[in-house]
């Protein structure tokens, strides 16, 4: 368990990365918090050839940037958990850190490692899918914007180029109120998710008016129910009607069967976490209202 | 004055060895460097069942330094024999690199040494192992399958072994039953997972001859004996040490082939070579754990009474069988512990290990007895639930209250608390039935209560292993006790101490029969060159069988300090009392002398010696075990509630209330009852090692192998009754592996009474819990 031979260059600016990466094509790999790279290369499953030390590079925004929240490719997991702008606009966001492994991962995970791995059962990809962010990906050819829905391809597979890296994902605001939640369920506290759904509800008054819903665990990419966030636009908040939109999603998908879980049970539990964040989305704006 | 001083038995004293352990300053096996030392990398089948055409090692020469590569041509006849001499025993040994054939993924097929770990491991991936797959035998029902070719040339099929035993009128009682209730119940596959994983270093000294091997080991001289026999090299010039070791739980209680390989590899190269597992090796290739099945017939009188017991066992044992309890070990000891707290005098049973293409089954804490206990305690319930009967009141009418008892089989338990025990925990479960019976009325939350009522041989003695007839004969504990000039203690201790407290316990009963304090007594351990022979720490006997042996040879020191003392203050030695640190002479307290003193008359002032005594302070014993051991007993509880729609159980509380006779250590005691508690959670909720149909394994890192983690575990709480057994010294029992017992049980049987189901097999995981309720659910 130890990772095969790679060479080790720290990065001093971003230019010094993006040359470097440059350089080193499909050999070549950012190193940022390590948390899931690094056990990677350890039990050899990645075997970059050489690694790009970017912690030094100053990607640690996050900030409002007009109509959108820019967080830099370096912020770290722990940081969502205080910020103000996350819990006022971004609710399912701030939950969903909560469910992401344990505090050491927490303080050196970042949201570029997180998403350019694109482990299928991930919280923030999946994050990124809710809140239709854009990631900006860079490279000595300059900047890609590449919308969320574009980026995750496969399990550990993204739209990502030789020589590119994350360097920030934009969330776009929400225009009007905006509540959510995101649940997941693992063996044990920490765990990657048999499932876990996410929930995003705009609202005027008691109106729901826009709706966006995520889930991990059906496929090997996190994908949004779009089906049935058309059916909650419109609904009032004490008549979500949770229960029939969780089973109705909960028809559309096929997941996969493991030793971990049936195909069976994570077609139930999808419906029924949808079911619990929808409700618990509706709460919180019944509490704020 | 000396009456009402403190006893160190019985003590709640902080483990001396914590100090050294909490503060980084033990000394692992990866700790040891040593000059000229090269690096161990083995090259592992990636064919779960194939014969080897060629190992391809070209690439070596590619690289730009030195290697060194053996295969099993190089080690051809070097074996693990683990043999139990029944006649009916199918007879296998395991090369110490496999020869002609691999039989799972995992084996080790060639050593690949280079200067650092990392070259080695490099190196290692440059050989290309040729392997021309055969039919995979992957199940139970595969190795019972008659036209599947057997693992082994010359075996006629992939039955190991297969026997019974039996006591009592089984058809009487099967006649006379009112009810005759059958189940089968499983327990999976496990891995033991040590913190610290599986290492070797060794070292020959061609000066003296002399063949050092340390290893993270439970049992040092029996590695030091099985070398000395697989390398022809005599046994006086082999010396193994087991240096602080990270957690054995019965894994680093066999010895292993790689024991033996990196000791003949630093003979073949004449430079010292180390070998340190890593977790991936360990959790495929060391030795795995469970993985039975069992159907159990009970038959039971018209007002609830068990009448007889019979029960099929089969053990997926894997492809070896692991030195020294062998294949036969593991579904033996179910057959022999199923009758367990209960009296009833018709039995039979029939037992059998598989051979199938996967890791072999060794010991893991609990023994087969975690499986046991799971279906004989399902089967109470199970039982109960058909007769309409409470569970506490159904075990309670069966319990064994008169002792000693002699079971079915012949088995002779001393005294317990068993009724008592079952007594205290139907009171302090009260609430939870309660709560739990009101939370049957809701589909979505559900609370359960289960409990665990079982019987435990420890510290079993030379007889049991006579019987038993495996690789080891006997079951005795040493310890060589000395005392320094200045008064204090050294103890040389035949155990290994890895997480059992043994340094402060030992430190305690030498302490109370020598009159010191347990501070002053220095427990050593773990190396054959300062340790008397002994079997090693497993099968809960180091409390009983190592604390009897201090026990008694810190008395025959204390005799003949009475004995100096009695000289010098010209009384009689039964008018001497030790204690505090001083000789007092009983009828007149004023009157002491430091036993500081006596020491040094006896070693150097050897002048003030009563005439005709030697010098010297020091004394050994060796302590067998009973015949049948003793009977620990103990009644685990487990409330849980179940969240019906997703699956998702939390464990809300857990009660032990357990019977180890004298508690030598209060603190740990309840360290050891609440370590094994937290394993058989594991066993219970999350633990699987999963293969494929190809018997590839799945599970084979910490994301996917599920250890009972902290946020899962509800505080333990543990209840005591304390029942001296005659059978050892200190009337202590055994209790290392109690803990890991129970946990399958109470948690299945607080499953079933949450959903009202039957649970029939573990682990009891969300996925599990979700299919088992399904009839709670709207259909849909």
């Amino acid at each position: 368990m130890r990772p095969a031979s790679f060479g080790y260059h720290k990065a001093t600016d971003l230019a010094h990365a993006l040359a470097l990466l440059a350089e080193f094509g499909d050999d070549g790999r950012p190193l940022a918090g390590g948390q899931s790279l690094v056990p990677m290369m350890n039990l050899r499953l990645a075997r970059p050839a050489h690694l790009v030390d970017i912690n030094a590079l100053p990607l640690t925004a996050i900030e409002r940037r007009g109509d959108v929240l820019h967080v830099g490719a370096l912020v770290r997991h722990h940081r969502y958990l205080s910020d103000p702008l996350i819990a006022a606009h971004f609710p399912a966001f701030l939950e969903a850190v909560h469910w992401i492994g344990h505090p050491t991962i927490r303080n050196h995970g970042s949201i570029g490692g997180s998403i350019s791995h694109a482990d299928p059962t991930a919280e923030l990809p999946a994050i990124c899918l809710l809140y239709d962010a854009t990631i900006i990906a860079s490279s000595t050819g300059g900047d890609r914007r590449i919308a969320a829905r574009d980026f995750f391809l496969g399990a550990y597979v993204t739209a990502l180029q030789p020589g590119e890296m994350v360097t920030a994902v934009e969330f776009p605001i929400p225009p009007a109120k905006s509540t959510g939640a995101f649940i997941e369920l693992g063996e044990r506290r920490g765990d990657f998710a048999i499932a876990s759904v996410g929930v995003a509800l705009q609202w005027s008054g008691r109106q729901i008016t826009g709706a966006a819903v995520v889930c991990c665990g059906a496929r090997l990419v996190p994908i949004r129910a779009s089906e049935v966030e058309n059916l909650l636009i419109g609904r009032q908040l004490d008549a979500p009607d949770a229960a029939a939109i969780g089973r109705r999603f909960a028809n559309t998908i096929e997941p996969v069967s493991d030793h971990s879980g049936s195909s069976a049970y994570r077609k139930h539990l999808i419906g029924e976490l949808t079911r619990r964040t929808i409700e618990r989305a509706c709460q919180q704006a019944l509490e704020t209202a | 004055m000396k009456a009402d001083s403190p006893k160190h038995i019985g003590a709640r004293i902080q483990r001396f060895e914590d100090v050294r352990l909490l503060s980084g300053a033990a000394r692992y096996i990866d700790d040891i460097r040593l000059p000229g030392m090269l690096h161990c990398t083995f090259a592992r089948a990636h064919t779960a069942h194939g014969t080897i055409l060629e190992i391809d090692t070209s690439g070596l020469a590619d690289l730009d330094y030195p290697t060194w590569v053996f295969t099993g041509k190089d080690t051809a006849g070097l074996s693990m024999k683990a043999h139990q001499d029944y006649p009916e025993m199918q007879y296998s040994e395991q090369p110490l690199l496999a020869e002609g054939k691999v039989r799972f993924v995992g084996e080790a097929v060639a050593a690949v040494l280079a200067e650092d770990a990392y070259k080695s491991e490099d190196a290692a991936e440059q050989l290309f192992i040729d392997c021309d797959p055969l039919p995979v035998v992957g199940t139970m029902a595969q190795a019972r399958d008659a036209s599947l070719p057997p693992l082994f040339d010359g075996w006629h099929s992939n039955v190991i072994v297969q026997r019974q035993m039996k006591g009592g009128d089984l058809e009487a009682a099967k006649a006379a039953a009112a009810h005759i209730i059958k189940r089968t119940y499983r327990n999976q596959r496990q891995a033991g997972v040590p913190m610290e994983g599986r290492g070797v270093v060794a070292h020959y000294n061609n000066a003296d001859r002399v063949l050092t091997v340390w290893s993270s080991t439970q049992m040092p001289h029996l590695v030091r004996t099985y070398i000395s026999e697989e390398l022809d090299l005599p046994e006086s010039r082999i010396r193994v040490v087991a240096p602080d070791v990270g957690g054995g739980f019965g894994v680093k209680g066999q010895v292993f082939g790689d024991e033996v390989l990196i000791a003949w590899l630093a003979m073949k190269t004449g430079r010292p070579v180390k070998w340190i597992e890593d977790r991936r090796e360990h959790l495929i290739a060391s030795i795995h754990a469970r993985d039975h099945e069992h159907t159990l017939e009970a038959y039971v009188s018209a007002d609830g009474r068990l009448l007889g017991l019979k029960a099929d066992i089969s053990v997926d044992n894997g492809a070896y069988s692991t030195y020294p309890f062998t294949s036969a070990g593991e579904p033996g000891m179910v057959g022999k512990v199923l009758p367990g707290p209960y009296d009833f005098q018709a039995y039979e049973a029939t037992f059998r290990a598989l051979a199938t293409n996967k890791c072999s089954i060794g010991t893991y804490r609990g023994v087969a007895r975690p499986s046991a206990v799971f279906s004989q305690e399902r089967l109470m319930d199970d039982i109960a639930a058909e007769l309409g009967l409470d569970p506490f009141e159904f075990r309670l009418k069966n319990i064994i209250r008169e002792f000693p008892y002699k079971n079915v089989l012949g088995f002779t338990y001393d005294p317990g608390s068993y009724a008592e025990s079952l007594e205290l925990m139907q009171t302090l479960l009260a609430d939870d039935v309660a709560a739990a019976k009101a939370s049957h009325a809701s589909d979505t939350t559900r609370v359960g209560v289960g409990i665990a009522c079982f019987i435990e041989q420890t510290a079993h003695g030379t007889p049991d292993f006579t019987r038993r007839r495996t690789p080891i004969e006997t079951g005795y504990i040493a310890a060589r006790v000395e005392m320094a000039p200045d008064g204090t203690v050294t103890i040389d201790l035949g155990l290994q101490n890895h997480g059992q407290g043994l340094e402060t316990t030992m430190a305690q009963v030498a302490a109370d029969a020598l009159g010191v304090l347990p501070s002053s007594v220095y427990v050593r351990h773990g190396d054959t060159l300062t340790t008397p022979y002994s079997v090693g720490t497993w099968g809960s006997r180091g409390g009983a069988l190592g604390g009897g042996a201090v026990h008694v040879a810190s008395l025959k020191i204390a005799e003949k300090l009475k004995a100096i003392a009695a000289h010098l203050m010209q009384t009689t030695p039964d008018e001497i009392e030790l204690a505090d640190g001083q000789a007092y002479m009983r009828s007149a307290e004023d009157r002491f002398i430091p036993i500081s003193k006596l020491a040094r008359a006896a070693l150097r002032n050897v002048d003030q010696l009563p005439p005709g005594m030697l010098p010297g302070l020091e004394a050994e014993q060796r302590q067998d075990g009973p015949r049948d051991g003793t009977y620990a007993n103990a009644v685990h509880a487990a409330v849980v509630e179940i969240d019906v729609p997703t699956g998702k159980m939390q464990l809300k509380r857990f009660v032990v209330v357990e019977d180890c006779g004298t508690i030598l250590n209060p603190l740990v005691v309840d360290g050891q009852v609440r370590g094994g508690v937290v394993q058989g959670i594991g066993s219970a909720m999350f633990e699987h090692f999963v293969y494929d149909e190809e018997c590839q394994p799945l599970t084979t890192s910490f994301a996917d192998y599920l250890m009972p983690l902290a946020p899962e575990i509800p505080n333990i709480e543990v209840h005591h009754f304390e029942t001296p057994t005659p059978l050892t010294p200190l009337g202590a029992k055994g209790l290392g592996e109690g803990g890991a017992i129970g946990p399958a049980a109470a948690i299945g049987n607080a499953v079933a009474n949450a959903l009202g189901v039957e649970v029939r097999e573990t682990p009891l995981n969300a996925n599990a819990i979700w299919h088992l309720s399904a009839h709670l659910r709207p259909a849909e």
